[in-house]
């Protein structure tokens, strides 16, 4: 008997694609190529098996040509598996891409119709929830022009406000995160985060790993068309990215390097108090500088260079990245160095180590990662706590 | 549901683009039947100089009458197939993003195109009522006709259109074809005055019972004799109408899954 609460299940899919070696697409080709017309099979999803709860937020992970855009397709309906099946118990929408099928000569109004209609809504439906979809896009000034006259942000923003109010209880999402700018990304993310919070169900793909490990409950791993691994997301990014970048053997000190390498991170120098001095070691509550010296081979656009600090007992305790501040350098190269100034530091006694990272805009190529890049300790200063990594400076009353 | 309001949509998204940034708009579209009449008639008129039959019981003596009543549904149908197959074409973003009833993408083109049609027709059963021929008794049946001319023209665009997907060659085929099927139907001629010899006997045939002739030949009937088709004609259309649609879904129905990866 089948789990009720399985709002999808993969079963055995399997999506094979035809390479021709000529590809005839006219009639000659196909008559005078009859019986010579070569063509290989090529497994694009290879008998991939997994059960979507309700109200699980479900991550597929996989370098590019592992199956992840098939796979979408094939629960999506939109290409037929050659065996296995796909079972959707509940209302579902893909956003394969936004605005597909938006007319540039018809108004904002017009497409809003048309594009809902296609996405499956009926037409009270969509009356519903017009102005619903227009104030999420904030077009109201613009609903009534034709298409064309608008900027690309304007596009994927109304684009973007008729999918979510297509109002799925399972959606299913490719790559979305990685159009428009910053501020956009980020209310698709508050969009599905209210979605799951509501107890939808969404299924994503995505090439950043940090919104896999924050968003999934559960992930799975595919390459070449094989469902290699399941299970936790953070586990699973931490193996994949293990997988995929290659560990290289520790240096000298101890750090461990890993990454495309087009910039690295060569050296990172802790000065304490306004000294001139490199030194490995402060107090609580010193003014700490973090010199980040690196080194480009290439001129990389838009790098984000971030630091994490974690405890010996391997406690992140922060990991601020320069995205996040707004601080990302339209682009990096040769050789330079970065400070990060963290004022009156609220760590606690111990040994820490600053791990340094330097990825894409979208935080899904590696450029750099160096573990163990500087270990420091932390002596007692003020105020002193025995327990725990950080101080919050409480403010002891009695009454 | 949803899909009705789909074609719905999609349908008036074709009659709403047509003519976006053209001056004369939707005067275009009777236009082209218009200018083609006059060609025709200026061409029998007055360099291959033949007589107008006079229609059966009317007594319409009138080439440009007789013209528009065929040419306004064969233009129906060789519109509809051609750009039927462009709009597949031109919808692979979609087909390849998106999965919705893909045959929408032509049922569109028949109802748009169809809304055209009706808009022509009455311009012309204006023009006959000024010649002295009330069309208006025969509305009733042109109309049913019209939806089985509809239904046979889409099941030759669904077919068309679901193949080209695998075989560019097919439009271009098929421009081919539809211009050779344009003179084996009776639109320009009378197949009364066809000669007596073997190809005028073989036309006569072909265009009186072919598939598109015996429509036209129906349409004649109604404007331009102002007379019943026969029983057994209006038989033949319906039972041609509803199995060359069937074929025409079926084929599509069968093909339409794989478009996705074929586009």
């Amino acid at each position: 008997m089948p789990d009720p609460t399985v709002i999808l299940a993969v079963d055995h899919l399997v999506k094979s694609f035809r390479i021709h070696h000529q590809k005839s697409n006219s009639l000659k080709q196909l008559i005078a190529g009859r019986g010579r017309n070569r063509y290989d099979d090529f497994l694009a999803v290879d008998d991939v098996t997994f059960d979507v709860h309700e109200g699980e937020v479900f991550g597929i992970i996989g370098q590019n040509g592992s199956g992840k855009s098939t796979l979408l397709k094939c629960m999506a309906g939109i290409l037929q598996p050659n065996a296995g099946s796909v079972r959707v118990t509940r209302r579902m929408g893909a956003l394969l891409e936004l605005g597909a099928g938006f007319h540039p000569e018809l108004s904002g109004r017009e497409n809003v119709y048309l594009n809902a209609a296609i996405l499956g809504m009926g037409r009270k439906e969509i009356a519903l929830r017009f102005d619903e979809i227009v104030d999420f896009s904030g077009l109201h000034a613009f609903i009534d022009q034709p298409a064309k006259t608008y900027s690309s942000g304007m596009y994927v923003r109304l684009a973007f406000a008729v999918a979510i109010n297509v109002d799925p209880q399972l959606l299913i999402v490719d790559e979305i995160l990685a159009v428009g700018d910053v501020s956009f990304q980020r209310r698709c993310l508050e969009k599905f985060v209210e979605f799951r919070n509501e107890g939808r169900t969404i299924v994503l793909v995505t090439h950043d790993l940090g919104s896999v490990k924050s968003l999934c409950d559960r992930a799975i791993w595919l390459e070449r068309g094989k469902a290699i691994d399941e299970g936790d997301p953070s586990d699973l990014v931490e193996a994949y990215t293990e997988r995929m970048l290659g560990a290289e053997a520790p240096a000298a000190d101890g750090s461990v390097r890993r990454g495309s390498g087009e910039i690295r991170i060569t050296k990172v120098e802790m000065f304490v108090n306004g000294s001139a001095f490199a030194v490995k070691r402060c107090r609580t509550n010193d003014d700490v500088l973090l010199r980040l010296y690196y080194q480009a081979e290439k001129t990389m656009p838009q790098p984000v260079v971030g630091i994490e600090i974690q405890s010996l007992g391997g406690a992140t305790v922060t990991a601020p990245n320069t995205r996040d501040v707004g601080m990302v350098p339209p682009t990096m190269w040769g050789s330079g160095a970065i400070d990060v100034s963290l004022s009156n530091v609220a760590l606690l006694p111990g040994t820490y180590d600053i791990h340094t990272t330097v990825t894409d805009f979208n935080r899904a190529l590696i450029y750099d990662h160096l573990r163990e890049a500087l270990r420091f300790d932390v002596m007692t200063g003020k105020p002193y706590e025995t327990d725990g990594v950080v101080t919050m400076r409480p403010e002891w009353k009695l009454s | 549901m949803a899909h009705r309001n789909l074609l719905y949509l999609l349908s008036l998204k074709e009659l709403r683009t047509r003519y976006k940034k053209s001056v004369l708009g939707w005067a275009w579209s009777l236009f082209n039947p218009l200018s083609q009449m006059l060609i025709f008639t200026v061409i029998f008129t007055y360099v291959f100089v033949a007589k107008p039959l006079a229609g059966d019981p009317s007594g319409l003596k009138n080439f440009p009458l007789y013209f528009l009543s065929g040419l306004l549904p064969w233009n129906f149908f060789s519109i509809t197939t051609s750009v039927a197959m462009s709009n597949v074409q031109g919808g692979a973003g979609l087909i390849k993003k998106v999965a919705f009833p893909h045959e929408h993408l032509v049922f569109s083109v028949v109802a748009a195109q169809f809304v055209t049609l009706l808009i022509e027709t009455a311009i012309l059963v204006i023009a006959l009522f000024v010649a002295g021929q009330n069309a208006l008794p025969w509305l009733p049946v042109v109309l049913p006709l019209y939806a089985l001319w509809a239904l046979f023209t889409a099941g030759i665009a669904l077919a068309l259109s679901a193949f080209n997907v695998f075989f560019h060659d097919v439009q271009y085929l098929w421009t081919i074809l539809s211009q050779m099927l344009f003179y084996v139907t009776p639109v320009i001629y009378f197949t009364d005055a066809l000669p007596d010899v073997f190809v005028g006997r073989v036309l006569n045939n072909v265009a009186n019972y072919g598939p598109t002739g015996s429509y036209i030949v129906a349409f004649h009937n109604l404007f331009y004799d102002g007379r019943w088709p026969t029983g057994w004609l209006l038989l033949q259309l319906a039972a041609m109408a509803v199995g060359i649609f069937a074929l025409g879904m079926w084929i599509f129905g069968r093909l339409s899954p794989r478009f996705a990866e074929e586009m």
